[in-house]
């Protein structure tokens, strides 16, 4: 690292400066993980303008609830709770939309074929109708897994549920989705 | 039949190499790679650009008065220490009422639908040669990206007329939907709290200029 550059202040340094009435503090924050919390809510939701709604609402009841923080240096966690429960709150109150599953291409394997784009396209959108066909629950330990790829460990502090429950859900996750994606091939 | 076996589980949590799988497994798990490999690769990068921008700006709209009635409000009920005499106390209070009340004298809210009697045109301009689109946003529009700006003869200049109350306003333009940018030939700028600058508008009422 270079010297001259400036420190970074800790999570928390900026929520005591933010508790003090700094919205530049808050605002680094924000910037600090926006990145994280979005792409959780896109993959929870599945639509970018609700996943930002949900991310703006969750970082104002963050701001608006700063005070009740107990461990400010893992302000970034406590968000994520925050954002979490405002992904499942949101899909609680959203319909399912009824997909259809045709069959499953091959996985594997990467070419330029463009055949093979098309069926990969066409793959990726199936995925991601499967994926919004799981439970809440599931679909959110499957996401921190296997999208952003955090351990079971760090779940568990994330969520505040145990490591053989989390891994419970993700197995569920995995057979429902294996599931959704081979049932149109029968 | 929709069950995978825990060996295979125990491979996707990263408690088994490929190699320690039996061979009936393998081709399985590695198409269950390739599935996630595409499922994470579908993960949006990051939030969208501005993302931070908006979300403090809506704060500071939550949190601040955002008119002179709220103002003074929220000015009369901030806790302080005053040591007044009773009388001087009650003609504190007479001027509190006074000075909240003037300001209701002005009228019901207004919008940029339904333009009313005291408010003023304000024509906006902005050089934007290669946008597909111009917005603006600002405190008279709940920073909502609402209001079209146009360049119907295709010379790169976004302008749009906005009736607006007087008062100091603060605004951005919006290219693209995406890329809030402030007015580059703006009077005044105020910093929006986290490194950017709005742009700033006095508005004078038509008889006071």
């Amino acid at each position: 690292m270079r010297a001259a550059q400036a420190r970074q202040r800790t999570d928390a340094e900026l929520v005591r400066s933010a508790l003090d009435g700094s919205e530049e503090a808050y605002a680094e924050l924000v910037r600090r993980y926006q990145d994280l919390l979005y792409r959780h809510a896109e993959r929870m939701a599945g639509s970018p303008d609700e996943a930002e709604d949900i991310v703006q609402l969750a970082f104002i009841k963050s701001y608006r609830n700063l005070a009740t923080c107990q461990n400010p240096d893992h302000v970034g966690a406590w968000m994520f709770r925050i954002t979490a429960n405002a992904c499942k709150d949101h899909l609680k109150s959203r319909r399912s939309d009824g997909v259809t599953i045709d069959d499953v291409p091959g996985l594997a394997g990467e070419t330029g074929d463009p055949e093979r784009a098309l069926a990969r396209r066409d793959l990726r959108s199936r995925i991601d109708s499967a994926l919004h066909r799981l439970p809440a629950d599931q679909r959110e330990a499957f996401v921190m897994k296997h999208v952003e790829g955090l351990s079971y460990q760090e779940m568990e502090e994330l969520l505040g549920v145990s490591v053989p429950a989390l891994k419970m859900r993700v197995h569920r996750a995995r057979e429902d989705l294996q599931e959704l994606l081979v049932e149109g091939m029968t | 039949m929709n069950g995978i076996d825990p060996r295979l589980q125990a491979y996707l949590d990263g408690e088994l190499r490929l190699d320690e799988l039996p061979v009936e497994l393998r081709d399985r798990a590695v198409s269950w790679d390739g599935l996630l490999d595409q499922i994470a690769r579908s993960a949006p990068a990051g939030a969208p650009l501005g993302l931070d921008h908006r979300v403090m700006t809506e704060i500071r709209a939550r949190s601040e008065p955002t008119n002179q009635v709220s103002q003074w409000f929220a000015w009369a009920i901030r806790p302080r220490a005053i040591r007044v005499s009773p009388l001087a106390g009650l003609a504190v209070a007479a001027a509190l009422v006074l000075a909240v009340a003037r300001p209701w004298a002005g009228g019901p809210a207004t919008s940029v639908e339904n333009p009313v009697a005291g408010q003023v045109y304000v024509q906006f301009l902005v050089e934007a040669g290669t946008a597909e689109s111009v917005h603006l946003a600002g405190d008279f529009s709940d920073w909502q990206p609402t209001i079209s700006l146009d360049d119907s003869d295709g010379d790169g200049i976004w302008s749009g007329r906005v009736p607006l109350e007087p008062g100091v306003h603060e605004y951005m333009f919006v290219i693209d939907g995406s890329e809030w940018v402030p007015d580059p030939n703006a009077a005044a700028t105020r910093d929006d709290g986290f490194g950017r600058q709005n742009s700033l508008l006095a508005v004078s009422s038509v008889s006071g200029t």
